[in-house]
């Protein structure tokens, strides 16, 4: 792409890479997150899997993500200590990290979150992340944090969901271009430096970041289940990640819903 | 008494059922008085399976307690499946998903053998899927949840052995 400059000196930015964390860089595959599944045995920490063309990507229960190119897709495969509800808060550390990273891109101004784990540029679906885990006896073997990014261009909008958010790319909204590999080197940057606070202070850090940058806090939005709909206010997110909405019938807390503005 | 008192009495009582509903209660009794000889006694009761433990609402949630006013009740019975040989629990509160995707077959059946560590089924929370696995080989006997069902902690999910 003709307009992409590098953002960083490679050198620069390769001294920003976290130690503790490997790095695999493909291609071509078929998703990320299964190329983390074939590998995740022989891997011997957290690694990040990032692949330059992803052939049959997905979303969220099995949702399609078109991923034209020049766009980033990468998963970090962890083991994390602790139970699965504690793997899960991960969802809020990488929201966080995908926030930092790309506020160097565009500002912070046009940049806000969504609960759980969606970053919204200018209002718009700008990257998406997936979390799958699996672990025995209440402990998590592995997970693996799949994060996609519109960088370059956005995938058609005709295929969106009525009434989901619609997509944007950072360079459609006026940001900066970067490559997927300078991308990475930020995004694993600001997330290496957000699981060493989880592990040593807990949720609460976190949280608070989170909540700083959450889109309608104190406005009403609707959360939709697979078995109901809720709409109230959002009040905030409780310590174990869930979303607080006060409503007529009381405050509920919520852990799985897809949120509606 | 009047129709006008009646409609109301009756709308009394409905937000009464509501109430009882909202915040997952078993029994709510109330005595109104109008007057001198006019009152209106109501107690709304409602059927659950709770025999042991009745829910109660709690004010704030406090970590690592089950969580008082997440969308179902934890079901509890005289026999209890979470407590049964072969009862596979949830390990975290979230959503249940019986099959990989909503257009795929479900993960296992009733009668199905399975291995150890082979998925039974998905628990989500936070957009984190949490895939279960068979704690040890052998035969879903049951399956205690529906694809799509909210899940408290701890709640039982299948029956192998």
């Amino acid at each position: 792409m003709s307009t992409e400059i590098p953002l960083w000196d490679a050198a620069e930015t390769r001294a920003f890479w976290p130690s503790a964390y490997d790095r695999i860089v493909l291609d071509q595959t078929d998703s990320t997150m299964a190329e983390a599944a074939r590998r995740r045995d022989t891997l011997t920490g957290p690694t990040w899997i990032l692949a330059r063309n992803q052939i049959a990507a997905h979303g969220r229960r099995g949702r399609p993500w078109s991923m034209p190119p020049g766009n980033f897709a990468a998963t970090l495969v962890m083991q994390p200590k602790g139970d699965p509800a504690q793997a899960a808060l991960r969802s809020f550390t990488a929201a966080v990290a995908l926030y930092q990273a790309l506020a160097m891109l565009t500002g912070p101004k046009m940049l806000s979150l969504k609960w759980p784990n969606d970053v919204l540029l200018k209002g718009g679906k700008v990257a998406g992340i997936l979390l799958e885990s699996a672990g025995q006896g209440g402990g998590v073997d592995h997970l693996s944090i799949g994060i996609g990014v519109n960088l370059a261009s956005a995938p058609d909008g005709s295929q969106v969901e009525d009434n989901a958010v619609p997509p944007i790319s950072v360079v459609g909204a006026g940001g900066k271009a970067s490559s997927p590999e300078d991308f990475l080197f930020w995004l694993a940057s600001h997330f290496a430096d957000l699981e060493q606070q989880f592990q040593q202070f807990g949720f609460d850090p976190i949280r608070h970041l989170w909540l700083k940058h959450a889109a309608r806090l104190g406005e009403v939005i609707t959360a939709r289940l697979p078995s109901e709909q809720i709409t109230g206010t959002f009040t905030t997110i409780d310590a174990e990640g869930h979303l607080i909405l006060n409503t007529a019938k009381g405050e509920r807390r919520i852990a799985a819903a897809e949120i509606y503005f | 008494m009047t129709k006008t008192t009646h409609d109301a009495d009756v709308a009394f009582i409905q937000a009464l059922a509501e109430v009882l509903k909202a915040n997952d209660l078993t029994e709510l009794q109330v005595k109104r008085d109008y007057g001198e000889g006019d009152s209106l006694n109501v107690r709304v009761s409602r059927q659950t399976q709770a025999v042991t433990q009745v829910a109660v609402p709690a004010p704030a949630p406090v970590a690592a307690a089950p969580a008082p006013a997440l969308s179902a009740p934890a079901e509890e019975t005289a026999e209890d499946p979470a407590q049964l040989p072969g009862a596979v629990t949830s390990p975290m509160v979230g959503t249940v998903y019986l099959q990989p995707e909503p257009t795929a077959a479900a993960f296992v059946g009733i009668g199905d053998t399975v291995e150890e560590g082979q998925t039974l089924l998905i628990v989500e929370a936070m957009k984190t899927m949490n895939q279960i696995p068979a704690p040890r080989g052998g035969t879903v006997r049951r399956i205690l949840v529906e694809d799509g069902a909210p899940v408290e902690y701890g709640a039982p999910l299948m029956i192998i052995d």
